[in-house]
């Protein structure tokens, strides 16, 4: 959230609201997919990482997709368990 | 943009509807975690089988539930 504070060379002093809600946006949505994939790294990490190789072996990189995958999924699951199923 | 700007109505509105989405996103993105430790604890697989994915919404389902029963237990207490 550095070019709130610094002006950067970019924006000038008299930036318009237009210009300065679209950044605004643009830097929430990279906020919010950087907390998602460090929540993703910790979970897959410990549900395929469980005993550090030399490398990463073809096994534990297919786990990493699959629970990439499934990760994604089950936050569509929950969202829809909580907003469309009102009761 | 000076700081009057800020007054701007069209970014006050703006601005609600981002913290309204942000309150959204950090629910999910909490309860996701939790019901994922919870329900997700074989390796996960190419696909959620129906209990994994029954578990998952249930467990959504269940923490507003549990929401809502302790708020009524701090109510009841003077």
């Amino acid at each position: 959230m550095d070019s709130f504070s610094s002006p950067s060379s970019s924006s000038s002093p008299q930036m318009s609201t237009e210009d300065f809600m679209d950044q605004l946006k643009v830097q929430l949505a990279q906020a919010y997919a950087e907390e998602f994939l460090e929540t993703v790294r910790g979970k897959c990490f410990d549900k395929c990482i469980t005993k550090p190789g030399s490398s990463l072996s073809g096994g534990e990189g297919s786990c990493i997709s699959r629970c990439v995958d499934r990760y994604i999924e089950a936050t569509g699951i929950i969202s829809r368990a909580l907003f469309n199923a009102q009761r | 943009m000076d700081a009057s700007a800020l007054s701007n109505p069209q970014l006050q509105q703006m601005i609600n509807q981002e913290k309204e989405r942000a309150m959204a996103n950090e629910m999910i993105a909490k309860l996701t975690s939790a019901c994922w430790d919870k329900c997700i604890t074989s390796t996960p697989g190419s696909k959620f089988s129906s209990s994994e994915s029954n578990c998952l919404s249930n467990c959504a389902q269940r923490y507003m539930d549990m929401s809502i029963m302790i708020v009524k237990r701090f109510q009841s207490m003077h």
